[in-house]
């Protein structure tokens, strides 16, 4: 099963230029190619489906993050780091859990991914505050501020979204939103 | 608050680098003048860095639920979900460790296997031969059995020639009574034993195929009494662990096998035998097994054919009853027993040089 899958891996290079290029195939490919490994280490691990999919998501932004650094170099197979992130990561939430974490075997081929992980972390750390920000901020400001800064659509598209009737009006709207989001954002 | 807005969009402006030059000129102007201005820039910066961020994680997230959401997740972790057998368990964690070890196994036991192999190339050509002479050993045994009805011999030892048997044996008495094996001549035509060069014609005065003895007299006239034998025949049991050797003739000289009783019963716990562990050919059957002391304690009768160093002796006990079941007129002159043993104190070299003339080698035509 596991072989049927590994055949349609993509290569690390392809993965690579891939991720830079923003393709989507790539990401899929690369999502489906070695989700089966962690599934597997996470479900022998005291962990289930759904421990898998979060751990792993968060292994993919890891490496995401790193590649778009632009100081990405390959050291190591993509496998390997993929890995040794994951299972980093689970080893914390273990650690958090209390769960016992002794039969993890400690001779698994690991690369030192610490670093990445703590820059990560910082950065998910500011993620959750805002995300909480925006869900605190409400709508119609939420959507707004989206749209305009996430989206990139255009004053002009907003206005009709919305049904303002000028732009001055979403401007002014979008500012005192932005200003709330920055108080919800630095408050917490 | 007007101007906060203004000042907002262009900060916006002047960092998605929106402004033409000359605005752009001005607002860094403006930047350099005003602290607050200045301030005010950074932290947008790195807010809506912050923002755009969040922005791509969250599409990059969609993006791999979509991606999820192709895998067939449950069934995937149906069968990697740890089993309840501990067994399938062990096997899961450990396949790669059990398949070293079971290649290493593999290649170890090839490797033993064909050195074994190699050296046996020179055993094997002894053995081929011998199988021969059993295939033709087995051959007549099956005639006989077919001709007498009777039970299979429990071996045949020594041919030395076609349609000729060997065995050894040894005198009782000092006017010409031989002790052998009862399968040594069996079904025989005529037999003759054989000394020192001289053959002489024997016939078989009594025999007891239950204990596999015969007992022979000479009746060669060029026959002449032996001297008063050296060796008795031990009436009592001799102790496991006791030295013992016998004089046979595996070929046409005496030949001298040693060892010791390694168990009061001979085969299949036969009571009526020792088990000793001399090293014996075909050819040795009848021949005399002797004590330390000279004593005559079994007959060598038979080997063991899957286990080495494993023969079998009948018992002294036995040929004592049989001479005795002798009728007295059968016997015709008395049969005589030594009752003083010379031999004893000798050492073995002595003692085998005074045996040498009473032991005869069984030569037997049919």
């Amino acid at each position: 099963m596991s072989n049927k899958l590994s055949s349609s891996v993509p290569t690390d290079r392809e993965v690579v230029l891939g991720i830079l290029n923003n393709s989507e195939d790539a990401l899929n490919r690369l999502y489906t190619g070695y989700f089966p490994m962690i599934l597997q280490f996470i479900m022998n691990n005291n962990g289930d489906e759904d421990d898998a999919k979060d751990v792993y998501q968060e292994a993919i932004i890891v490496l995401y993050n790193k590649i778009r650094s632009g100081d990405f170099e390959l050291s190591s197979k993509l496998k390997t780091y993929i890995y040794s992130v994951c299972r980093r990561i689970w080893l914390k939430k273990l650690a958090q859990q209390s769960k016992k974490t002794t039969n993890l075997s400690e001779l698994d081929d690991v690369v030192a991914v610490e670093v990445d992980l703590e820059q990560h972390e910082e950065k998910e750390l500011l993620f959750e505050k805002m995300g909480s920000a925006l869900i605190s901020l409400g709508e119609p400001c939420k959507t707004i501020i989206q749209d305009f800064y996430i989206n990139n659509l255009s004053m002009q598209d907003i206005c009709e979204k919305f049904g303002y009737t000028n732009t001055d009006n979403v401007k002014t709207q979008k500012y005192k939103c932005m200003q709330r989001l920055k108080k919800l954002f630095f408050q917490t | 608050m007007r101007n906060d807005i203004e000042l907002d969009a262009m900060i916006e402006d002047y960092l998605k680098g929106n402004l033409t030059a000359a605005e752009a000129e001005a607002f860094e102007q403006l930047r350099t003048n005003d602290p607050v201005v200045d301030h005010k820039v950074v932290a947008h910066k790195a807010f809506l860095e912050t923002l755009t961020q969040y922005g791509k994680v969250l599409s990059l997230k969609q993006q791999m639920d979509n991606a999820h959401a192709q895998i067939d997740v449950e069934a995937m972790a149906e069968k990697m979900r740890p089993h309840p057998s501990f067994i399938v368990n062990l096997w899961r964690k450990n396949k790669s460790a059990v398949a070293i070890a079971a290649s290493f196994l593999l290649l170890t036991i090839f490797s033993v296997y064909s050195i074994q192999h190699n050296s046996k190339q020179n055993g094997t050509y002894e053995v081929m031969r011998r199988e021969i002479t059993n295939i033709r050993n087995n051959q007549n045994k099956l005639v006989r059995t077919l001709n007498s009805n009777g039970p299979a011999p429990k071996t045949r030892k020594g041919p030395s020639g076609l349609a000729k048997f060997g065995g050894s044996g040894f005198a009782l008495t000092a006017n010409g009574y031989l002790c052998t094996n009862y399968h040594v001549i069996r079904d025989a035509d005529s037999i003759y034993v054989q000394k020192n060069g001289e053959s002489f014609k024997v016939k078989v005065a009594y025999f007891d195929a239950q204990y596999d003895i015969a007992i022979l007299k000479i009746i060669d006239n060029t026959f002449t009494p032996l001297s008063n034998l050296p060796y008795k025949l031990k009436r009592n049991g001799v102790g496991m662990g006791e030295d013992v050797y016998t004089l046979g003739f595996p070929k046409d000289d005496a030949v001298l096998g040693e060892g010791y009783v390694s168990s009061r019963t001979g085969h299949n716990g036969d009571t009526t035998q020792y088990q000793v562990s001399i090293p014996i050919n075909p050819g040795n059957s009848g021949g005399a097994v002797f004590d330390n002391y000279g004593n005559i304690v079994g007959m060598i009768t038979a080997k063991e054919n899957q286990v080495e160093g494993a023969a079998f002796a009948v018992k002294s006990k036995h040929i004592l009853e049989a001479l005795n079941a002798i009728p007295s007129d059968s016997l015709g002159r008395k049969v005589v027993l030594s009752k003083k043993n010379p031999l004893q104190g000798l050492n073995r070299t002595k003692q085998i040089d005074k045996i040498q003339d009473f032991v005869y080698m069984i030569k037997v035509y049919n």
